[in-house]
């Protein structure tokens, strides 16, 4: 009979994720089951009549599994911002695209402009992205989440960074262009390339000794 | 019955709090001492209790540490910490305070039949 208390509580938590601390609620539950089952045997109730009376006291489960879960919820909203981060990154290397078109169509310094300001939108798109992106939330203590928090993280500060890069280097070759169409001396402003690599080096040693 | 449980109901944590200022208890313990105490009138929905266990466990007031029972399953142990004993305080003048106006309002009542 106690196995079939067991079974009973297997198909309240099929749903459940298979979490530590979800089989530590269902093993605590059971092991109370258990009690109050022996308790009412020990009384002189027969196998059934104390089955149906565990049964029963048991109640509503359902909330307290979706509290344990969190997770549910949780994965949920994730997915939704997976999504407007998918789309974010989409418009942004799709505008670096079209920033070209202006160039080689028109050839001028407004053409640069219209290009410079196309690009510098993905950028702050990429980053606006990058900042808002959702910390991943721990569903339970185990090491494994531990993990993938710490993971999620590092990653963060990655394309942070990248971000960053991809902006300044943007704007060197805004610069160069600009320059080099207004002055019209091209001989020499590719000195610009080789500063601005300086510079890149410079900041991200910088970033370094900051963490 | 029904709107005394529904009242009991709102108090599960303070009982639970009050069962573990003598000392150490589990789910079925803590379910069965209940009983005792309301002669059978009364008992928690295994659901409930634990729902309140775990929102005093994530407030800080309890904490819990599995058994070394050497014989059967390990029993998942419940003890109040210094946070739940301030706390067990005052939700237990809340309820005093809530009983005396509750008392006042329906005493008024009475008077007028």
């Amino acid at each position: 009979m106690k196995e079939a208390l067991r079974q009973y509580l297997d198909t309240l938590f099929v749903d459940a994720p298979e979490t530590v601390r979800m089989l530590e609620l269902k093993e605590e539950i059971f092991q109370n089951l258990t009690d109050k089952y022996d308790d009412l045997i020990a009384e002189g109730k027969s196998e059934q009549a104390a089955y149906d009376i565990a049964v029963v006291s048991i109640g509503d489960v359902r909330a307290l599994i979706d509290a344990q879960a969190g997770g549910a919820a949780n994965t949920k909203e994730r997915e939704k911002a997976r999504q407007r981060s998918a789309l974010f990154v989409s418009i942004a290397v799709g505008l670096y695209i079209l920033s070209i078109i202006p160039v080689v169509l028109m050839a001028n310094p407004a053409s640069v402009g219209i290009m410079f300001a196309m690009a510098a939108v993905a950028t702050g798109l990429l980053i606006y992205n990058g900042a808002t992106r959702p910390r991943y939330v721990k569903s339970d203590d185990t090491v494994v989440e531990e993990f993938k928090a710490w993971k999620e993280e590092k990653s963060g500060k990655k394309s942070g960074r990248g971000a960053f890069t991809g902006a300044l280097w943007l704007a060197i070759v805004s610069i160069y262009l600009l320059l080099s169409f207004f002055t019209n001396a091209w001989y020499i402003t590719w000195i610009i390339f080789p500063i601005g690599g300086a510079v890149s080096l410079v900041i991200s040693g910088i970033f370094d000794l900051k963490q | 019955m029904s709107i005394a449980s529904d009242l009991i109901r709102g108090h599960t944590e303070t009982i639970i709090l009050a069962q573990l200022l003598e000392k150490d208890s589990y789910g079925y313990e803590i379910n069965k001492a209940m009983q005792q105490k309301t002669a059978h009138r009364f008992e928690l929905k295994e659901a409930t209790l634990y729902t309140a266990f775990r929102r005093l466990e994530e407030s800080g007031c309890i904490r819990s540490y599995w058994g070394d029972e050497t014989t059967g399953a390990r029993r998942r142990y419940y003890s109040i910490t210094p946070l739940g004993r301030e706390s067990y305080r005052l939700r237990k003048k809340e309820w005093k305070d809530a009983k005396t106006l509750i008392d006042k309002l329906i005493m008024e009542e009475d008077t007028l039949l």
